[in-house]
């Protein structure tokens, strides 16, 4: 019986490894491989199916006068977008939710929960209903089409993702806590960032990670608001697709742009597995 | 560092957790108490009582919705938790998880800016008392639960400058034989630094043991302030009796018959309570098991019983039984001879407590 288990344990695992891994690899062999290589027969292994080649790589770079698509500056693009509009939202996501979680507020028949809510509410709606309101208020404020702008954007956007979290993880960080150090003889923001804080890391990693992840992979507003002066690495990918479509560069692209999500999930992978992302002090 | 200590008073304070409420419900019903300077003081009462409720008032954490709280005759009731000289440990280890033991004994001495050298001396003086100097480097959540509620004990012992060191049911998750020598050791710190120690504890014998003075209180109410001894004689209330003491104290309904003496049933109980003022003649009679003894033969003062049940102690034995519907708990030594059947209990008058309006006469 145990054997039965082990092996199917086993041979899911290896499957869903398979699943996963594969695609991966098919991209790996793609983006080297010419218009030939790809369209007249199946081929996987370079040098024994075809004659492996870099042009699906050098078009990345290359700038478009010279027939590349130079996604470089759409990558760094991606980056600071994406990178800023996390740390913001850690930052204020974070102390909100510190203080959704410690602190009792009331307004009318508003409570702490129903802020809470509002906050997530912003991911309920299909960022469809957003694109106007968010195209109008650019527009008004003269940030469409800028790095700004999209930051402003993506800070509405990832900040509930990290009062979610951290409001779920604060409340369980027992009040005594809090309690101790101001007993100890810190003032209540000496407490929150010499005690609180250190505990939470777990929770800010994970948060933070969520925010990385849904900045870096949003087309849709990065599609809507901007045009020619600014570009994010998802538009232009998806740019790259002409009437040949270019699996190579395409296969390329879609490797550099998951790179950075599997170095996070790596480094945030320690964090997850050790079990210490909830609960972190009992 | 000089030593400052202090006196703590608590002036008319009351509290309620729902002050906006138009019918507030208190948590802490208004009274006054001074606990003296160097001395240890335990709050016993059952879960629910306000007993964490008024510890928070001393350490600051709550702010009492009326009356003062005086250090030394200087009013703190407006002074934040970090500017009053109060340790506090809970009854669950709290320690900062990110830090190694020494830090954790440090922190509050860091926090108030002592020296280096000035820390190292009081930690090293405090993971002695508290048997911690091996882990003093090993990060403080590796610990077993026991060991960080030392460090949460550590934290509160470490400032020679507290006013008190209060601590909310601290032991309940030590294991017994611990528990003992711990109790010892906070009894020894009290005696050598004089530092005022406040206990909350629901057990009784934790209280009894621990402390000089014992504050009993029920529904926000502090019912009695004593000694163990005044306590387990000289109950104020049915409660008290009830609370204190295992078995609880026997407490009879009774009728007031003359000036001394109470009527269970028939039989007649003379007390050395005066009895000739009362209005209500339906009081109680209260008598702890232990002082109930057994009578050769009927005389005054006894009540016949018939034997129920025997339990066997091991250090003594509990006899159950009924005199009509009235049951009757008496502790005797181990040694004497239980006769079967009826037997007469004998009722010492100094030793009947006799409540009426569930207060004592």
């Amino acid at each position: 019986m145990s054997k039965l288990y082990t092996f199917l344990k086993y041979f899911f695992i290896t499957f869903w490894t398979v699943f996963v891994v594969a695609p991966f690899l098919w991209a790996v062999s793609t983006s080297f491989k010419d218009f030939q290589s790809v369209n007249s027969k199946v081929t996987y292994i370079p040098w024994l199916d075809f004659e492996p080649t870099l042009e699906g790589w050098r078009v990345l770079i290359k700038s478009p006068a010279k027939g590349g698509v130079d996604i470089v500056e759409p990558y760094f693009n991606s980056i600071f977008v994406t990178c800023t509009a996390s740390l913001i939202s850690i930052v204020l996501g974070t102390l909100a939710a510190y203080a959704l979680s410690r602190f009792t507020f009331k307004a009318g028949f508003v409570r702490n929960n129903d802020i809470t809510f509002f906050f997530i509410s912003q991911r309920i709606m299909p960022p469809i209903v957003l694109s106007i309101p968010f195209f109008i208020f650019l527009s008004t404020i003269g940030l469409l089409d800028s790095l700004l702008g999209l930051v402003v954007v993506y800070i509405v956007l990832l900040m509930p993702i990290a009062v979610w979290i951290m409001v779920d993880f604060f409340n369980r960080v027992p009040k005594e806590l809090d309690e101790t150090a101001l007993i100890d003889g810190c003032n209540p923001y000496q407490a929150f960032y010499k005690v609180v804080l250190p505990n939470s890391i777990p929770g800010l990693i994970v948060a933070g990670m969520f925010c990385i992840i849904f900045g870096w992979i949003d087309f849709f507003f990065a599609f809507i608001l901007t045009f020619t002066e600014v570009q994010l690495l998802p538009v232009k990918v998806v740019a790259l697709n002409s009437s040949i479509t270019p699996w190579w560069s395409l296969s390329a692209s879609a490797l550099v742009s998951v790179a950075p999500l599997i170095i996070v999930a790596f480094i945030v992978e320690r964090y997850l597995s050790k079990g210490n992302l909830s609960g972190a002090l009992k | 560092m000089e030593e400052q200590m202090a006196k703590i008073d608590l002036s008319n304070i009351s509290h309620t957790y729902n002050p906006l409420d138009p019918k507030p419900t208190y948590a802490l019903n208004p009274f006054s108490m001074t606990w003296e300077n160097g001395k240890r003081y335990a709050i016993l009462g059952p879960s629910g009582c306000g007993k964490t409720t008024m510890l928070n008032i001393v350490s600051g954490l709550v702010r009492p919705s009326k009356g003062e709280i005086l250090f030394d005759e200087m009013p703190v009731t407006d002074l934040k938790t970090e500017d009053r000289n109060i340790a506090q440990v809970f009854q669950f280890p709290v320690i900062y998880n990110t830090m190694t033991v020494y830090d954790n004994l440090a922190f509050p001495l860091r926090c108030r800016e002592f020296t280096k050298e000035k820390i190292e001396e009081r930690v090293k003086s405090v993971s002695d008392t508290l048997n911690l100097s091996s882990f003093l480097n090993s990060p403080a959540r590796k610990l077993t639960a026991d060991q960080k509620q030392l460090i949460s004990l550590g934290r509160g012992l470490v400032r020679e400058d507290v006013a008190a060191v209060l601590m909310d049911e601290p032991l309940t998750v030590i294991d017994p034989d611990l528990k003992f020598r711990l109790r010892r050791n906070l009894k020894e710190i009290n005696e050598q630094y004089k530092t005022t120690l406040v206990y909350v504890t629901h057990d009784q014998n934790e209280a009894m043991t621990f402390a000089e003075n014992i504050i009993v209180m029920d529904q926000g109410e502090i019912v009695q302030v004593g000694l163990p001894k005044d306590l387990f004689e000289k109950p104020k209330t049915t409660f008290v009796g009830y609370f204190i003491g295992s078995p609880a104290m026997n407490i009879f309904h009774s009728t007031v018959s003359s000036d001394h003496e109470v009527k269970i049933n028939d039989t007649t109980i003379k007390t050395n309570s005066n009895l000739g003022n009362l209005k209500d003649k339906n009081v109680k009679l209260g008598i702890r098991s232990e002082f109930i003894e057994l009578a050769e033969k009927e005389k005054s003062n006894t009540v016949k019983i018939k034997l129920t049940r025997v339990e066997d102690f091991g250090n003594f034995k509990l006899l159950t039984g009924k005199m009509g519907d009235v049951v009757i708990k008496s502790k005797v030594e181990r040694e004497k001879p239980i006769p079967d059947g009826e037997l007469n209990l004998y009722f010492p008058p100094e030793k009947c407590c006799v409540y009426s309006d569930e207060k004592l006469v």
